[in-house]
C-alpha cells in the first residue's frame, strides 16, 4: 500500500476563490479528505477539497513547485509491522 | 417513546424517576466523552502517521469540548460542574467500561473509535430527538462534529480489516471484547432506562442498538463480527452509574480532573 501526496483546497465563503492551504499523505480519498479537515481545521471553510497531487496537470511549465513537488507526491505507506505494528509508541 | 410530546425545559418538569435517570444519562455521555478524549489524545503523537495523529488530537479536542457542554447541563440539577468535573473519585466515573484502560495498540483504539465512539453518537441522536430541550438545541452540533469521526473509524478499520493477518486478528479481539459492554450501556436494561424512554427523553433500546448496527456493521463484518451473535454483556451491573463494573484507572481520572497541576494554579 502506498501513501499519495494529496493537496488541500477551501474557500471561506460560497464566492470566495479556491485557495490551496496545505497538503497531507494519506493512503486512499477516504483518508484523505478526513485528515484534510482534521488538519486544517482552523477556520470556518465553507467548502474543501482534495487533490491527488499526481492529478495536477501542468499548464504553462513543468519545473514549478507543484512539479517538483511530485517527485515525492508517492511513496510506501509507513511500515506498520514489527517492532510497533500499529504506530504505538514509537 | 411514549407519553407526552411536550419539549421539557428544566428537569423540574419531570416525575423522581426520570428526573433522575436523566441525570445519570447526561453525566455517563459527559463523563465517557471525557475519558475518550483522553484515550484518543494518548495517540496525539504516536499514530502511524503525523496526520493520523492530528486528527486524533483533534478528535481529543472535540470529545472534550462535547463533555463539557454535557457537564454544563447538570447545572439544572444543582450540581456544581467544577465539582463534578474535578472532584470526583474515579469510583464515581460512569464512562463506558471499553475507555476504563489504555488501548495498547493502534487497532485496539480503531476499534475503539468505531465502537465507542458510534455507541456515543448514536446515544447523542437518541438524547437529541427527545424531548428534552437543552438537548435539543445544543447536542446536534455535537452529532454533526462527529460525522468526522466516523469516516476516519471506518476508513482506519477497513485499512486494518484488509491488511495483515495480525492486523486483522488484533482489530477482531479487540471489537469483540469490547461490543458486549458497550451494548449493554447503549441500551440499559434497568428502571432508570425505562424511566428515560417512557418520559420521552431518548430513543428505545432496540432503535439505539439497531442505528449501531446500521452505523458500524458493515464494517465489523470485514473481520467477522456480526450482530445476530454479539449480546450485551449486562453481568456486575451498576445501576446507579448506568455502566458495568469497574471503573477508568486513577492516571486517567487524574488528567481528566487536572488534579496533578492544580495545585499550581493561583486563584
Amino acid at each position: 500500500m502506498r501513501e499519495s501526496v494529496y493537496d488541500v483546497f477551501a474557500r471561506k465563503e460560497r464566492g470566495d476563490p479556491l485557495q490551496h492551504i496545505g497538503y497531507l499523505d494519506a493512503v486512499d480519498d477516504e483518508l484523505a479528505r478526513v485528515y484534510a479537515w482534521k488538519t486544517y481545521d482552523e477556520q470556518n471553510w465553507f467548502e474543501m477539497c482534495v487533490v491527488p497531487r499526481s492529478a495536477i496537470v501542468p499548464v504553462n511549465r513543468t519545473d514549478g513547485p507543484f512539479q517538483s513537488g511530485r517527485a515525492r507526491s508517492e511513496r510506501p505507506a509507513p511500515d506498520m509491522s514489527a517492532p510497533q505494528p500499529y504506530g504505538g509508541d514509537s | 417513546m411514549s407519553g407526552s410530546n411536550t419539549p421539557v425545559a428544566s428537569p423540574d418538569a419531570l416525575d423522581g424517576a426520570a428526573r433522575g435517570a436523566l441525570r445519570r444519562h447526561i453525566l455517563t455521555l459527559a463523563d465517557s466523552k471525557r475519558i475518550l478524549g483522553i484515550r484518543y489524545s494518548d495517540w496525539a503523537l504516536g499514530g502511524p502517521s503525523i496526520e493520523s495523529s492530528v486528527a486524533t488530537s483533534s478528535m481529543a479536542q472535540d470529545e472534550w469540548g462535547h463533555a463539557r457542554l454535557l457537564y454544563a447541563m447538570l447545572k439544572a440539577w444543582g450540581d456544581d460542574p467544577k465539582e463534578v468535573e474535578h472532584d470526583r473519585e474515579p469510583d464515581a466515573y460512569t464512562s463506558l467500561p471499553a475507555l476504563d484502560r489504555p488501548q495498547e495498540d493502534w487497532a485496539e483504539l480503531v476499534a475503539a473509535m468505531l465502537v465507542v465512539d458510534s455507541a456515543l453518537t448514536v446515544a447523542l441522536e437518541g438524547f437529541s430527538g427527545g424531548l428534552f430541550e437543552p438537548a435539543r438545541s445544543r447536542v446536534p452540533k455535537m452529532v454533526a462534529e462527529e460525522a468526522f469521526h466516523l469516516d476516519l473509524a471506518r476508513a482506519w478499520y477497513k485499512r486494518l480489516a484488509r491488511g495483515t493477518d495480525e492486523g486483522r486478528s488484533r482489530l477482531e479481539s479487540a471489537s469483540r471484547s469490547i461490543l458486549p459492554g458497550t451494548l449493554a450501556w447503549l441500551a440499559p436494561a434497568d428502571d432508570a432506562f425505562r424511566a428515560l424512554v417512557d418520559a420521552g427523553l431518548t430513543h428505545d433500546g432496540q432503535t439505539l442498538v439497531g442505528e449501531f448496527w446500521d452505523r458500524c456493521g458493515g464494517s465489523l463484518e470485514l473481520v467477522g463480527v456480526e450482530a445476530i451473535s454479539t449480546e450485551p454483556d449486562r453481568e456486575g451491573w451498576d445501576d446507579v452509574r448506568g455502566r458495568g463494573p469497574g471503573h477508568p484507572g486513577e492516571e486517567a481520572v487524574e488528567r481528566a480532573r487536572g488534579a496533578r497541576n492544580r495545585a499550581l494554579l493561583v486563584e
